[in-house]
């Protein structure tokens, strides 16, 4: 099987550099943004935990042929992403729910068609991943806010218009 | 700062003073108070270990925990002491009473208020809007032929609106908040210089400032103001005479770096992060300096007492020692004065239980609180939404005028947060975005600003007049995990309000128009609170300003109170909070309960400092 066991023959660190790629991809953010929340390590865990490895696995490896396929063309990647991961019935709903997590810091429970099909163990409940998922949540920053109740940009800070990052 | 005593010690102590309740009415009689050498205990059912940082981190920790971000939501689950939550209200199929949350809703219409039952109570889930009344609020049956009159009047009150705004650390300008007949004397000046007004306000103001919209019989001129807040900003120093202000900050046996100006966390509810905002404890830990106060939390009071010469003789308590055990045990407290400022249904449900309906049957009746119509839209410019403290201003020109003897009167907040209240935003449009609209990556980053910077909410905060058959009762199939009664609700709106529902759809429309927006606001028939007037259906949300339950009058046949809040039927019982207020006008209630409450004090002082065996002084 092509895509088999990628985490079995890949290291942790190749395992990590692949999800966080993803996550890149999925989110619009740089990997540097995203390994600054520091929250790489607990939503690779939390969508391994949820999904099991083997699922896990073809993922990962899915978007490696992705990367692979579309060789740095942006419209190329757009087209092999929608294709090969986010139309995909097994993988697709995975991926979203990576994007929410990365932009609320909550692991929304799988849909119900999903677990009916693919789900192996018991499934993950939604739940705020830790305290400090919803702080690093990249949601506030994409609108130039700050996530209520935490990292208050300052007296008066909202009299002008947002600064809102392009990239 | 100590805090705590034991059980033991108070049980064997006759104090001059029993408050029940520690949210800003019990803490400001207290305080007021023992700075006047009184000894004074406090009960509070809900938990709070230590006036500290660590305490209120806790909160903080829990509400970034929570995948509902609810109003009470960084406050645990207590079945020894519960409190009413927003998510817990349904649908109510008719003549079928809800029991899934604290407060049994009986119909006909749901209601999603709370109130939070912890250590300086629901000051601190409280938004701090800190607004006056109008005189004309004070006179609504004389003037309007509406509702009912107060024994007192602004006038009354204007002295103890000035120590409440003190108290609170209030944020204004003298001049943005001059209108509709608010007079301050001469060269008064609030503790602090008004927050500044959001880029959004900026944008509102200047396509909305002078549109001129008729209620009736009465145009009303719009203009966007400022709102005054109990939330720390500049320090006035012209306050006080030219004495100045000092904010009071965080609460903590520590120093600490907190309680500083709002930095714009846009969550003054459920908790402001930094406790920029008042909170009751605020005033708690300055009035603990006097060494004589007293406080016992996790310390429900189940059932008051009343001796054969009608004046209570003991409250009796239940103290539990775990929020997750029943485990409790129970004793007597004794004092010369007792205060109730347990918060309306609190207060009422308690009385109710102890089987004390007043003489007059209207304890728990008359129940009032603001219904809040919500309205959104999108505006045609990135405006910022989701900065700032949640409101920064609104717009008071529908709250005056002699529309008021045909339909309610409104009062308009601007939302920096946007949708939140009505839409679950941003939460919302991100899983929109991402499940159906399938956009990801910088696509999804250009969506989200454009979904989410561009909302615009106005809330209509609409007066709901006294209704005896709007109440709180008590029902023994319905009990907590202590065996205390629950409320039960029963609550429908008069035609006098929905009126202005109607009116406040009307005038919504007109200022989307106005600047362009994109109307957004839908009512789903399924939602809790939703109810159809003259053809149009609308979803009323609850605005927690529970008031009316022991309602104030001039004579004991027809309300609870005195002007003094001093019960008609016990001397010696005190009934404070908004629980007493005739009205409620359009204005939310916490500033004007607390200026109550700073009259009560000053008459329980003058009623017990008169005793010649007491010691007064420090």
């Amino acid at each position: 099987m092509a895509d088999d066991a990628l985490l079995a023959r890949r290291t942790d660190a190749d395992v990590q550099a692949v999800f966080l790629s993803l996550s890149a991809t999925l989110t619009g953010y740089s990997r540097f943004r995203l390994l600054g929340t520091g929250q790489v390590e607990p939503y690779l865990v939390t969508t391994r935990s949820a999904v099991g490895d083997d699922v896990f696995g073809e993922l990962l490896s899915a978007f490696a042929a992705v990367e692979r396929e579309s060789a740095d063309d942006p419209a190329a990647c757009d087209r092999a992403l929608r294709a090969l991961v986010l139309s995909d019935e097994k993988l697709g709903p995975i991926a979203r729910n990576l994007i929410k997590m990365w932009f609320v810091g909550t692991w929304y429970e799988l849909p119900q068609e999903w677990r009916d099909r693919f789900a192996a163990g018991e499934q993950l409940a939604t739940h705020v991943v830790s305290p400090a998922s919803y702080t690093e949540g990249l949601l506030w920053p994409t609108i130039g806010a700050n996530p209520p109740g935490a990292k208050g940009q300052g007296f008066g800070s909202w009299v002008g218009p947002p600064n809102i990052e392009t990239s | 700062m100590s805090v705590e005593i034991d059980h033991a010690t108070a049980v064997s102590t006759l104090y001059d003073v029993l408050v029940v309740g520690s949210g800003v009415s019990g803490a400001i009689v207290a305080r007021s108070l023992a700075e006047r050498g009184l000894h004074v205990l406090v009960v509070e059912a809900g938990p709070g270990e230590e006036l500290s940082l660590a305490d209120y981190d806790t909160y903080l920790t829990r509400f970034y925990g929570a995948v509902a971000k609810d109003n009470n939501s960084a406050y645990e689950v207590n079945p020894n002491a519960p409190m009413p939550r927003s998510p817990d209200v349904r649908r109510l199929q008719a003549g079928h009473p809800d029991s899934t949350g604290y407060l049994i809703q009986n119909g006909p219409y749901e209601m999603d208020s709370t109130y939070t039952r912890v250590l300086g109570g629901t000051t601190m889930h409280w938004e701090g809007k800190a607004m006056r009344m109008l005189p004309e609020d004070f006179e609504m049956r004389s003037r309007f032929g509406q509702g009912r009159d107060w024994p007192i009047g602004y006038d009354d009150l204007e002295p103890h609106y000035r120590q409440a705004e003190r108290e609170l650390g209030v944020s204004a300008d003298v001049a943005d908040q001059t209108f509709y007949g608010i007079t301050f004397p001469p060269g008064y000046e609030f503790p602090m210089h008004g927050l500044p007004p959001s880029y959004l306000d900026t944008i509102i103001a200047r396509d909305l400032d002078g549109t001129v919209i008729q209620l009736e019989d009465t145009a009303c001129t719009v203009s966007v103001r400022p709102t005054a807040q109990a939330r720390n900003g500049m320090p006035n120093p012209a306050y006080d005479g030219g004495k100045g202000y000092v904010p009071v900050g965080a609460v903590s046996t520590h120093q600490v770096d907190q309680g500083d100006r709002c930095q714009g966390n846009i969550n003054c509810v459920p908790l402001c992060p930094v406790q920029a905002k008042y909170n009751a404890r605020k005033t708690l830990s300055i009035g603990l300096r006097t060494g004589r106060i007293d406080i016992l939390t996790q310390t429900i009071a189940s059932r008051v007492h009343v001796g054969e010469d009608g004046q209570i003789s003991h409250i009796d308590y239940q103290a539990y020692g775990s929020t997750s055990s029943p485990d409790h045990v129970t004793g007597s407290l004794r004092a010369t004065k007792y205060v109730l400022a347990a918060n309306p249904v609190e207060n009422a449900r308690l009385l109710l239980a102890s089987g004390l309906p007043g003489s007059s049957g209207l304890v728990g009746r008359n129940l009032m609180d603001h219904a809040y119509l919500l309205t959104w839209a999108t505006l045609p410019e990135i405006a910022g939404t989701m900065r700032g403290s949640q409101c920064t201003s609104g717009i008071e020109d529908f709250r005056s005028g002699g529309f008021r003897s045909r339909h309610a009167a409104m009062r308009v907040s601007i939302h920096n947060d946007g949708w939140s209240w009505p839409t679950g935003s941003p939460y919302t449009d991100l899983l929109e975005l991402v499940d159906d609209g399938n956009v990801y990556g910088e696509t999804l980053r250009r969506r989200v600003v454009d979904r989410i910077s561009r909302q615009l909410m106005l809330s209509f905060m609409i007066e709901l007049t006294p209704e005896p058959s709007n109440r709180i009762t008590v029902d023994g199939r319905y009990t907590d995990a202590l065996g205390n009664l629950r409320p039960v609700l029963s609550y429908s709106l008069p035609e006098y309000t929905m009126d202005a529902v109607s009116a406040s759809r009307r005038v919504s429309r007109r200022l989307f128009q106005r600047l362009g927006a994109e109307d957004q606001t839908k009512y789903d028939p399924l939602d809790p609170g939703f109810v159809a007037h003259q053809g149009e259906g609308y979803v009323i949300r609850g605005g927690n300003h529970w008031s009316g339950t022991h309602i104030m009058g001039s004579s004991s046949r027809d309300s609870v109170v005195d002007d003094h809040q001093r019960s008609w039927d016990h001397e010696n019982l005190y009934l404070v909070g908004s629980g007493s207020m005739p009205s409620i006008g359009t204005s939310n209630t916490t500033l004007t309960l607390a200026a109550l409450s700073f009259r009560t004090a000053d008459h329980i002082a003058s009623e017990l400092t008169t005793r010649p065996s007491l010691t007064v002084g420090a």
